[in-house]
């Protein structure tokens, strides 16, 4: 009766934006990236990537609520970046990776085929 | 933009591939990669399947919502799904889900006439499309293991061989020209930690180190049909970067940041 539709965990609503941002007022080069509608599919691969990042001091990410679809990605880094640029860097990175991985992948698969 | 790069450059071996079951090996990343390409392909490769199912006549011995939820079970070859758009979300009908460019549509009808039972199945489907059909139902990161030799050699042929026997599976086997104690199958190896147990109880302890390898991971994907396994990988790849591309940052945040630094800049006194 009060389990949320399935469409909610995918469908971001009229209004609302798919990434927002909240700088922390009190810790200089921190902030929060309020992500709608994902899981621990990216948040976890997301802030693995962060970690890499020598200027990330910290990374996390949680659910508030599992039945709330969102996730909040905390970020805090040195003067030498920000959590802007740390963030997007982390996903520009990821996105070589997966194109990394298919070239491979397609790369095997004719390999196999060919075998 | 600088700083270098933190990009991870993985491998891929693949191990066995058939149209319905792919193994392969993924090397040189994270765990969570890993997760989330499993995540991604459980959850989130679309595929076609029956979502709405009108019935004109029904005199079956079956109930109505008994058949249209087994439709909705049947496995459609879905190679179009990744180009077309959800229901929801198709603009040509309205989110009306009953367009060419969103569905397709199936026909169905069975009469029976004869005496006995009559078997309806996928195969009396006809489909709108003839790349989407009813599956055709007629027609499969290992572990590092290091023997201590010396401590090995202190032990006499017997009790090697009782030590090789106390694993549950076939890890370890004595080579019979060598006599000595070779891994065999290191997959084969199920973290039950007898092995270690055995050696610590003959006195021996440290005699062996298994340890698991935090880089390389062992994919096994089993499809339904309706994509190729491989293919599956694939479209899981392609679904993943649109996800991520989805979540990147948008210019205008980019510029409300700014504006705010400026005036926090300015309100600090800079």
């Amino acid at each position: 009766m009060n389990a949320p539709d399935r469409y909610e965990r995918f469908v971001v609503p009229e209004g609302t934006k798919k990434v927002s941002y909240e700088r922390d007022t009190k810790i200089i080069n921190a902030a929060s990236f309020t992500i709608e509608r994902e899981d621990h599919t990216i948040g976890n691969i997301v802030r693995i990537q962060l970690h890499r990042d020598e200027n990330v001091l910290f990374a996390g990410y949680k659910l508030p609520h599992p039945l709330q679809y969102k996730i909040i990605v905390r970020i805090h880094t040195t003067s030498q970046s920000s959590p802007l640029q740390a963030y997007n860097q982390a996903i520009n990175d990821l996105d070589k990776e997966l194109d990394h991985l298919k070239n491979v992948f397609e790369a095997e698969v004719a390999k196999h085929a060919r075998e | 933009m600088e700083g270098a790069s933190y990009q991870r450059f993985p491998k891929v071996k693949i191990r066995e591939l058939k149209d319905d079951y792919a193994k392969f090996e993924l090397r040189d990343t994270v765990t969570s990669m890993a997760n989330a390409l499993g995540r991604v392909m459980i959850a989130e490769v679309p595929t076609i399947a029956i979502d709405l199912v009108e019935i004109e006549i029904n005199s079956s011995v079956l109930n109505d919502e008994f058949i249209a939820h087994h439709l909705g079970l049947i496995p459609l070859t879905s190679d179009r799904a990744m180009g077309m758009p959800f229901s929801l979300d198709c603009d040509a009908c309205d989110g009306d889900g009953q367009c060419e460019y969103c569905s397709v549509e199936f026909h169905l009808r069975a009469k029976c006439i004869i005496d006995q039972t009559l078997d309806v199945t996928s195969k009396d489907l006809y489909s709108s499309d003839h790349t989407v059909v009813p599956v055709d139902f007629s027609d499969s990161s290992g572990s590092e293991i290091h023997i201590n030799e010396d401590l090995m050699q202190t032990l006499t042929l017997e009790e090697k061989r009782s030590w090789v026997e106390s694993s549950p599976t076939r890890v370890f086997d004595i080579d019979p020209n060598t006599k000595q104690v070779v891994v065999v199958d290191p997959e084969a190896y199920t973290y039950d930690d007898e092995v270690i147990k055995k050696a610590e109880s003959m006195g021996k302890p440290g005699l062996v180190d298994i340890y698991a390898k935090e880089d390389s991971f062992i994919f096994t994907v089993e499809s339904t049909g309706a994509i190729k396994a491989s293919q599956l990988v694939l479209n899981a790849i392609e679904v993943f970067k649109q996800k991520l591309d989805a979540v990147r940052l948008s210019e205008d945040t980019v510029e409300a940041d700014e504006q705010f630094d400026e005036l926090g800049a300015h309100m600090r006194g800079g």
